[in-house]
């Protein structure tokens, strides 16, 4: 167990947890998200304890592999078509004149916020330092308490878990609680896959639908919230409770 | 055949309802019928049979098949109620779903991963439930709904995180085996503990439950404390029963756990004492019962562990009883809505009793169904010494102050509709400038009988337990980390 054996698709996970942690624009997230599933796709097929057992287009490919990749893209592709299309309109037709005044009260204020929402770059201090204590823990955390099967793995498991719970504690709107969610399925989903003493298909099945289903009830969640606020702004939400 | 049909039927007939959901009784009709279906399946089949499918071991213990029963009546109570009672438009195929995958939770307790998972979905489709609205509605869902349901999200998927971490440590680690300075044992049963007291609303891991019951509809709360978290304690007790390594090596957090449970009891009680919102203080009741049962189970002894599952069915009944009663008791009633009504009892008198009564079940006060379960606690608690039953009573008599402060506050007040003299028509009036007569709606007479069979069902088994007991013991006896502690 030493750094030496830290591979590229394990830098590639570091850097895309950590994006998702420290940046505030949803393109980038998304799009670190979708990054992060890849490079645990590639971390997964250089570990031994992972053998091909299907074919794919003259490339053999683990079933369990092929899963997360699947699961990473249809997860990020909710997301991303969700924030592109944000606005889980209400029928307006039925809503009643209180109702509909709300609304346009929403979307002053919103808009309001979003002309004075320029680039502070004391929103990234706190992620900043965060991230640097998940590095220490994560780099700290496989020597002391070593669980999986070699450095690596955990160094992995524990980074994807401590992005995913310091995202979950510094996240300013809806969409980045959904990622850290995420990160931290994906935490245990490595887990399970490396470490279980015997990898069932229905557990890494039901496990890739939870994934796939936490990413639709972020996205539902997040439509919602913005077609009654017009900001995914968790202040906003939160305001006068 | 007939597992499979438990599992699935209920989804297949959720997505039915879904299409149909607008039609909302013909999808109460429905959903009514599959219940009635799904008991009359559980009702013949064999326990203690397993089979193989899919490599997963599927297994119904009566302990599991009680409980179905109960979760699947009182969906079906939930659904009829749901016919007067306000509710989100995909509140029926939504429940429908959480309760295909109870059934599969509880046919695959041998199997925590999946469970686990299960536990997860389920908690993510009550989420949807939570910010539902009622079809057409002409109001926007509320920024405190909205902030429930994410809550709820939040934490239910680190307690599933945390189970799942626990498992996989549980399945690699070797009994008596240390990483460096921490037991496996210990960290396992620390993160056991978050997940399921995450899961059960115990301190400091309740916030979410007060919440729920505050901000989402009344039989969105039935059917996740009912459902969701009793399927969770039977969870708890199974991993108990699988891994006794986790009680073996570590008596000590147990103790602590006892601790924990006390602490919600208490917090619980004197949080529903200082709240002024009917439903928060039913929400802090439901975590002081909490904390009784995470008490009765930490104790490890047999006495302690049936209390706790005999109180874990009660509350079934209970919860069910009291969120009708809150539900029914919030019903417009021809009078102002921005007054706050002090005589509810006298306006709606069987739901008013109905909360009254329910209130003292939930305590564990004769003749109700509580008393005996709580009897159980407090003799599993006096037997770890008398500072543990003083707490426990103590929070009981704070409990019991708190709903008292309801009563007296929303339900034994003077009646509001005092008569009105009758006033001479001034010259030049007629009897259209009098002010409209209030017509006071009765209290709808199939909800008043739904109530009155939930008050007799909770007086029945709080004046005739034995046959439940009997069950419950039965189970027990068979569980080894409780004969061998």
């Amino acid at each position: 167990m030493s750094f030496g054996a830290i591979s590229w698709p394990t830098i590639g996970i570091a850097l895309s947890a950590g994006a998702i942690l420290l940046l505030r624009d949803w393109r980038l997230t998304v799009s670190a998200l979708f990054l992060n599933y890849i490079f645990i796709v590639f971390f997964l097929t250089q570990q031994q304890f992972i053998q091909p057992d299907v074919t794919l287009l003259g490339l053999p490919i683990s079933m369990t592999v092929l899963v997360k990749l699947i699961t990473g893209i249809a997860a990020t592709a909710i997301l991303a078509i969700t924030a592109l299309t944000f606005s889980r309109e209400y029928n307006l037709e039925d809503l009643d004149e209180f109702s509909l005044s709300e609304l346009r009260r929403a979307a002053r204020r919103a808009q309001r916020q979003r002309a004075g929402d320029l680039l502070n770059l004391g929103d990234y201090v706190v992620p900043f330092w965060v991230l640097v204590l998940a590095a220490l823990a994560s780099l700290v955390l496989p020597r002391l308490y070593p669980i999986g099967r070699s450095y690596t793995v955990d160094f992995a498991w524990y980074w994807l878990g401590l992005t995913g719970l310091f995202t979950l504690i510094t996240a300013s709107d809806l969409l980045k609680i959904g990622l850290g969610l995420l990160l931290c399925a994906s935490s245990i989903d490595l887990l399970y896959t490396a470490l279980a003493s015997r990898v069932q298909l229905f557990p890494v099945a039901l496990l890739s639908l939870v994934t796939i289903v936490l990413a639709l009830v972020v996205a539902y969640l997040s439509g919602l919230l913005y077609g009654r606020l017009k900001t995914l702004d968790l202040g906003e939400l939160y305001q006068g409770r | 055949m007939s597992y499979i049909l438990l599992m699935l039927f209920p989804a297949v007939m959720g997505a039915s309802c879904f299409i149909l959901r607008k039609q909302t009784r013909l999808v109460i009709i429905a959903a009514v019928l599959t219940m009635l279906v799904q008991i009359g399946l559980l009702i013949p089949l064999p326990t203690g049979e397993p089979a193989r499918m899919l490599g997963l071991t599927l297994s119904l213990d009566p302990l599991s098949r009680l409980f179905l029963l109960a979760f699947l009546s009182v969906a079906a109570l939930s659904f009829i109620a749901s016919w007067r009672l306000p509710h989100g438009e995909n509140f029926v195929p939504v429940t429908m779903l959480i309760l295909s995958f109870t059934g599969t939770t509880l046919l695959l307790l041998q199997e925590p991963f999946m469970v686990a998972l299960l536990l997860i979905s389920a908690g993510l489709l009550a989420v949807l439930a939570i910010v539902d609205l009622p079809t057409g509605s002409p109001l926007l869902v509320g920024r405190a709904t909205i902030a429930t349901a994410l809550k709820y999200m939040v934490l239910m998927v680190i307690a599933g995180v945390m189970m799942y971490l626990a498992f996989v440590l549980l399945d690699v680690a070797q009994p008596g085996q240390t990483l460096d300075r921490v037991s496996p044992a210990h960290l396992t049963l620390g993160l056991v503990a978050v997940g399921f007291g995450l899961r059960l609303a115990t301190v400091p891991f309740h916030s979410w439950l007060p919440d729920l019951a505050e901000d989402a509809a009344p039989m969105v709360s039935v059917i996740v404390v009912t459902v969701l978290n009793v399927t969770s304690l039977l969870f708890l007790t199974n991993t108990l029963q699988f891994h006794p390594e986790l009680v073996f090596e570590n008596a000590r957090g147990f103790a602590i756990l006892r601790g924990f449970g006390i602490a919600t009891a208490l917090l619980g009680a004197i949080l529903a004492l200082s709240q002024t919102n009917m439903r928060r203080v039913l929400g802090y009741l439901i975590v002081y019962d909490a904390g009784m049962m995470l008490f009765g189970i930490a104790s490890l002894s047999p006495m302690g562990l049936a209390g706790a599952l005999f109180q874990a069915f009660n509350q079934i009944i209970v919860v069910m009883l009291l969120f009708l009663c809150v539900g029914l008791l919030e019903r417009p009633d021809g009078r102002p809505s921005n007054v706050q009504r002090r005589d509810l009892l006298r306006r709606w008198p069987v739901a008013g009793t109905g909360l009254l009564a329910g209130g003292l079940a939930l305590l564990g006060l004769p003749p109700f169904n509580g008393f005996a379960s709580k009897l159980l606690l407090y003799e599993a608690a006096a037997q770890q010494g008398s500072v543990s039953l003083a707490l426990l009573l103590l929070s009981t008599g704070l409990a019991l102050l708190a709903l008292m402060r309801v009563a007296r506050d929303r339900l034994l007040g003077p009646s509001d509709d005092q008569p009105i003299a009758e006033t001479p028509l001034l010259v030049g009036a007629t009897d259209l400038d009098r002010p409209a007569e209030r017509r006071l709606e009765p209290e709808p007479r199939g909800m008043a009988i739904m109530v009155s069979v939930l008050l007799a069902l909770c007086l029945g088994i709080g004046l005739y337990p034995q046959p439940l007991l009997a069950t419950i013991n039965e189970v027990i006896r068979g569980l080894t980390f409780v004969r061998s502690f």
